[in-house]
């Protein structure tokens, strides 16, 4: 009895969390004019997603959003490697660097908007792909410097000198034993980074234009005057975390994989 | 030449708290040197300075002659093998063993002749393929051994190896180790808190205590002659029984009264080095072996003992008891296997005088006399 009790609050628990997106994707694939209806699945329709590639040129956004969450990634995850492993390992900068580090991330994302504007206006890079992959990088760069940090504290001492007795650099060690030994936390790093990314609303609307806009940008665009086409927002939504999901899959994979997997004892 | 010398080595930290202090040591080349003492002594930290993977905080150190105080650790040509293994989990054993040679950019073919050598050294060859995680701790701790031989380094330097290991795998590797210094010939530092490793391995034993190296000697010349009480207990088990006296003139003769009813007559041999503490206090050490259930020798020494408790290890037992009736000592000595004696019963035991040392009462440290011979 009390098991049954325990499954029915989780089951209900299930419910409360699943049910918004489930409704987004009923939502997504009946009429438009249906939308709203109260039965469960008055009819099925295909209109909506084709309509968002078709008229709303949504593909255009997502690839966007692609390349600057990947791009962020990819610019952020190098600096984030060596920031962190020199907090880790050297002390670098002490307790206070790593407080400010940390503290960039407290601001409110307002209050940097406008020096990002001017900042990229500055450079030419207003309304730019490359503009907001640097600006994403900026904002991404603290939160994964700190997370591969506990990557970083993580890995044996031991190891790093076992290779430098071996003959290898305090570089050497790094590039030969301790990245290839984290590889799990750059992963999972890298995709909270990439979620991080691919949902920032604030910075893509104020810096993008109409030829560079992001996914969340998009789906706000179809919030008109004429009213909300909740139906093809439904469809975009489910678009939009359809990455999301097969990230966090992996995120799951990589963070349960263990760390050292039997180097030491 | 791979002699080690270290010249008032200390390495201070940041809060001004020393964690080695003028440490002097030279270590001759191919010698088999064990630093030996409790956590937290200093003597791993003495062993990473040696390797250059701590920094020396003032002192020089000279590895085969050569002053390494500002040489890289893959500069100074010695392999570390570390308590934890810190094998490359990535890696294969190969590749674990080879990643040394590859450094230092040996050509692939000999990489490959010399870890197989050292593979079929150790027993290895049959899983050269597996990565650490599918190694057993033993299996482990050899390929650290081999990732350390391959590179046919100066100097080996063994931090605790042998601490993770199950209790019959510890004496076997012990076995290994020492048969392994006899082929190679290299200059070994083997640090341990594990006294039985000390005493079994090392030409020569380094005791360290509180960033101090406090004696070094030939293992059995400090277990026979220790500099003070915490060398004399440190260095054995059951540890020597140190029993708060006075030594006082009875006669022509120098009597260690430990209470109105119980006293000890030291040696004639001894009057003289002794004689100048004669009327204060003193701790007398008795070694539990040096306590026996009958009188074999003339010179033995009567005491009585009340038995608080027998170990029973089989090959002999441990009897603990209490000596003196005003404040009673704890002791134990170790007797045969077939003496039994009740619980709360009083015994009779007689004790061999002549290894008896007399320790300074305040500073610990022995009281100089010539050193006890040892047989070899």
């Amino acid at each position: 009895m009390r098991k049954f009790g325990l499954h029915f609050g989780l089951i209900l628990a299930c419910v409360v969390v699943l049910l918004p997106p489930l409704w987004a994707l009923r939502t997504s694939l009946v009429p438009e004019s249906m939308s709203y209806s109260t039965e469960i699945f008055p009819a099925f329709t295909l209109d909506n997603y084709t309509g968002l590639f078709a008229k709303n040129r949504f593909g255009t956004f997502y690839v966007n959003s692609l390349i600057v969450a990947l791009g962020s990634v990819i610019v952020a995850l190098p600096f984030a490697a060596c920031t962190g492993y020199a907090f880790a390992r050297f002390r670098t900068g002490g307790r206070f660097a790593r407080f400010a580090v940390l503290a960039t991330q407290m601001l409110p994302p307002v209050a940097l908007v406008l020096p990002a504007f001017a900042l990229l206006r500055g450079a030419g890079l207003t309304n730019s792909l490359p503009g907001l992959i640097l600006v994403y990088s900026a904002l991404n760069l603290p939160f994964l410097t700190w997370i591969l940090m506990g990557f970083f504290e993580g890995v044996p001492v031991d190891m790093e000198w076992a290779a430098m007795t071996d003959g290898a650099t305090a570089w050497g060690a790094f590039w030969r034993i301790v990245l290839p030994i984290s590889l799990p936390g750059l992963a999972a790093a890298g995709v909270l980074g990439f979620i991080l990314s691919w949902n920032e609303f604030l910075f893509a609307l104020v810096l993008s234009g109409p030829q560079t806009a992001t996914i969340p940008v998009s789906l706000a665009a179809l919030q008109t005057s004429n009213g909300v086409q909740i139906a093809k927002v439904s469809a975009g939504v489910v678009l939009a975390i359809l990455p999301l999901v097969i990230a966090s899959r992996f995120i799951q994979r990589f963070i349960i994989q263990g760390l050292t997997f039997g180097g030491v004892k | 030449m791979a002699s080690i010398e270290l010249d008032r080595v200390s390495k201070i930290y940041a809060n001004g708290a020393y964690g080695v202090r003028d440490v002097d040591l030279k270590i001759e080349d191919g010698e088999f040197v064990i630093f030996l003492g409790p956590s937290g002594c200093g003597k791993s930290t003495t062993l990473r300075m040696i390797a250059g993977l701590e920094s020396m905080s003032a002192g020089d150190l000279r590895i085969g002659g050569r002053s390494v105080n500002n040489v890289a650790p893959r500069d100074r040509n010695v392999a570390v093998v570390f308590q934890s293994y810190a094998l490359y989990p990535h890696m294969s054993v190969w590749h674990n063993m080879a990643f040394g040679l590859k450094m230092r950019g040996v050509a692939l073919s000999e990489i490959d002749s010399k870890v197989a050598k050292a593979a079929d050294l150790l027993g290895l060859n049959h899983l050269l393929q597996r990565k650490p995680g599918a190694l057993s701790g033993g299996q482990r701790q050899r390929v650290a051994l081999g990732r350390a031989i391959v590179r046919e380094p100066e100097a080996f330097l063994l931090d605790e190896p042998l601490s993770n290991l199950d209790a019959q795998l510890r004496a076997e590797m012990r076995l290994e180790l020492v048969k392994l210094h006899r082929r190679l010939g290299r200059t070994i530092v083997h640090v341990t808190h594990d006294q039985v490793e000390a005493m079994t391995m090392g030409d020569r034993i380094c005791i360290m205590r509180e960033g101090r190296m406090i004696q070094t000697g030939r293992p059995l010349d400090v277990y026979a002659n220790p500099a003070d009480t915490f060398v004399a207990r440190f260095l054995a088990t059951p540890p020597m029984n140190l029993i708060p006296a006075r030594l006082e003139h009875e006669g022509e003769k120098l009597v260690v009264r430990i209470d109105s009813e119980t006293s000890v007559t030291v040696p004639d041999k001894h009057y003289l080095p002794y004689v100048q503490k004669a009327g204060g206090p003193i701790t007398a050490g008795i070694r539990a072996e040096d306590i026996y259930e009958t009188r074999e020798r003339p010179d033995w020494q009567h005491i009585r003992v009340k038995v608080v408790a027998v170990e029973a290890l089989g090959a002999e037992n441990i009897l603990i008891g209490q000596l003196g009736r005003d404040k009673p000592i704890e002791i134990q000595a170790r007797l045969g296997r077939h003496v039994f004696a009740p619980v709360d019963s009083m015994i009779d035991l007689y004790v061999d005088v002549e290894p008896m040392h007399l320790f300074d009462s305040e500073t610990g440290k022995a009281v100089a006399r010539p050193p006890l011979p040892v047989g070899r």
